[in-house]
């Protein structure tokens, strides 16, 4: 451990020592959620500012090849803050009236943003897995925060039970592949996988490990047959956890997926690209068809984020599907990081709203509590439907950029891939009925008799401004969509020269 | 050493087979936990195995072995206080009661 190896993992490091400097601050003061707010957030901030001062340097490996600071980490580390931040902005309006301590969650929350970004950098089959531990685990205690409420305990227990099932399935798929190349580091890994003679068919232990692997991964982004956890642990979760769960975990598993499948398991790429291909398809269809019949709009907007899943590997089928070294192996892979970031925004602001509608205890995240909001909370209605529409993929926001660029890139693709950009694009269609439906809603039924003011906090206000903006902005305002896409093209290039490279 | 490292993978993945069955047919929150449990060990044992019988893997395994015990102990000090926490507020253990939002 050199003084350049903590200086390039510093981030990380800040975001633990602030979890921690959180903690002690409210064993000093405690119960000030006021201090622990706002230690929380200036710190994001500094670590954000901290992230991009250290991706100036060059892209080097450190700990010996085991981590790797470049464009990819940084581009998913400011991802990560700023999904927290959102998160922590939007807390306190729903936490406070029912009696939950910020502290913990911020600390929490900060637990698991640290293992998203070591996940991000990783470069060893080890800690991948320490890293996706330290993700999930602080993720199950979210879910359960509200420990005297059903639900939320609930959907706790079968988040932790799925996760912690799927962990395991996960690290035999490692353990194997570990046993098999005989190393730990990804690009030994790769270099070993690369020099198996392509035309023999794999040894049956590697084979099993991929099998393991790719099923652990496809629990953890919630894709479809694996999805079963999904809608309960949404449901139940306090609404800003939801809004968490949905876009913090799942990006870090794509992230996952981009250190694990398309670095040290390319040189294999025509064993995994078939499932990934059949798992897209499969995800967003029934995602889709499923989240037509709810009327709980936290489930609803859970079976959508399992659509959305499919949406994102369908840049990933476009990477595996391509010929290697083609225009369409980089397409996919800045498809699926251009759509990371959309997809955060928007449904982080989705979750947002109906974290504001509940400010008041006792009010539930049914469809009937959108009745009349035009009417009721203008600004509200107005925003909720910029995030549905961009859900929904209508131009000229964020979410239909994402959708052209991952279609655009299976078409590319060609082959196989082809035929998803045609269900994507049809999925598109049918997704547009249940998220219109809430619009319907909100502008054309009349308000319930015992509706009240929907009340907002300043914090509330500035989570929801950063949401709306950034799901405006990524569309329609070509600097910030080209600064999106270049990095989101930086970051796909270092992945590529590097399976390349072998 | 008696066996060769395949009888031990097939042991360990005969385990593992044991502990998904387990955690796929038991009702009862603590049981699910403990054939997680089991399944994490089975992949220790693998682990383990690996390293006995591959001299160039034997550094890694000790190391890997002891992150995955770390690993599974915490996971089941989450695992209990969710369990505790839930049990307060439904007064059972059985997960196919958990059925409040199930419409």
């Amino acid at each position: 451990m050199t003084e350049t190896d903590l200086v390039a993992i510093s981030p990380l490091i800040f975001v633990i020592a602030l979890a921690m400097l959180i903690i002690v601050a409210d064993i000093i003061w405690p119960d000030r959620d006021d201090i622990s707010t706002g230690l929380t957030v200036a710190g994001l901030l500094v670590g954000a500012g901290l992230t991009v001062l250290v991706a100036q340097s060059e892209a080097r490996e450190i700990f010996a090849g085991a981590y790797v600071v470049d464009p990819l980490t940084s581009f998913l580390d400011v991802l990560f803050l700023a999904i927290a931040l959102v998160t922590v902005l939007v807390a306190p309006d729903y936490l406070r009236p029912r009696g939950l301590p910020m502290a913990e969650f911020t600390a929490t929350l900060l637990f698991a943003i640290s293992g998203a970004m070591l996940i991000s950098g990783s470069r060893d089959l080890l800690v991948l897995f320490l890293g996706l531990e330290l993700l999930v685990l602080p993720g199950y205690m979210l879910a359960g925060y509200a420990k005297r409420d059903g639900y939320s305990t609930e959907g706790a227990i079968k988040y932790f039970l799925l996760g912690s099932f799927s962990s395991a399935i996960f690290l035999f798929g490692l353990a194997l592949t570990w046993g098999f190349t005989g190393t730990t580091r990804i690009r030994e890994v790769a270099a070993s996988l690369a020099q198996l003679d392509t035309a023999s068919a794999l040894a049956p232990a590697l084979l099993m490990g991929l099998a393991l692997l790719t099923t652990g991964v496809a629990f953890k982004i919630a894709a479809v047959p694996f999805h079963y956890w999904t809608p309960d642990a949404y449901q139940g979760s306090p609404t800003p956890v939801t809004g968490y769960l949905s876009v913090g975990p799942k990006v870090a598993a794509f992230a996952l997926i981009l250190r694990l499948f398309v670095e040290a398991l390319a040189p294999i790429k025509a064993d995994w690209t078939p499932v990934v291909i059949v798992l897209a398809a499969i995800t967003m269809t029934l995602g889709n068809l499923v989240a037509l019949t709810q009327d709980n709009v936290k489930r609803m907007l859970a079976y959508s984020s399992i659509a959305h899943t499919g949406y994102i590997m369908v840049g990933l089928a476009a990477y595996a599907g391509a010929p290697v070294g083609s225009e369409a192996e980089r397409a996919g892979l800045e498809g699926l990081l251009f759509y990371s970031v959309a997809y955060a925004f928007m449904n982080l602001g989705a979750f947002a709203i109906v974290s504001a509608l509940q400010h008041r205890r006792g009010v539930t995240s049914q469809i009937e509590t959108f009745a009349g909001l035009g009417r009721r909370a203008p600004w509200a209605a107005i925003l909720m439907t910029l995030f549905l529409l961009s859900l929904t993929g209508i131009p000229p926001t964020a979410g239909f950029f994402a959708k052209a660029y991952v279609v655009l890139a299976a078409v590319q693709a060609g082959g196989w891939v082809s035929v998803l950009a045609v269900i994507a694009v049809l999925n598109a269609a049918a997704a547009a009925f249940y998220y219109l439906r809430v619009v319907v809603f909100m502008f054309m039924r009349d308000p319930p008799e015992t509706a009240r003011p929907v009340l907002t906090g300043t914090m509330m206000r500035a989570g929801l401004a950063i949401t709306a903006v950034m799901t405006i902005f990524i569309g329609l305002v070509p600097p910030v969509t080209s600064g999106v896409i270049e990095f989101a093209r930086v970051a796909a290039e270092v992945l590529l020269v590097r399976t390349a490279g072998g | 050493m008696s066996g060769s490292l395949q009888s031990y993978l097939i042991l360990s993945a005969l385990l593992f087979a044991i502990g998904t069955f387990g955690f796929l047919a038991r009702r009862n929150a603590i049981a699910m936990l403990m054939s997680i449990e089991l399944m994490l060990n089975a992949v220790n044992l693998s682990i383990v195995a690996f390293g006995a019988f591959i001299p160039a893997l034997r550094g890694d395994a000790a190391i890997i072995a002891l992150m995955v015990m770390a690993v599974a102990a915490a996971e089941a000090t989450v695992g209990l206080a969710i369990v505790i926490a839930i049990y307060r507020n439904s007064r059972t253990p059985l997960v196919d009661e958990y059925d409040r939002m199930r419409q």
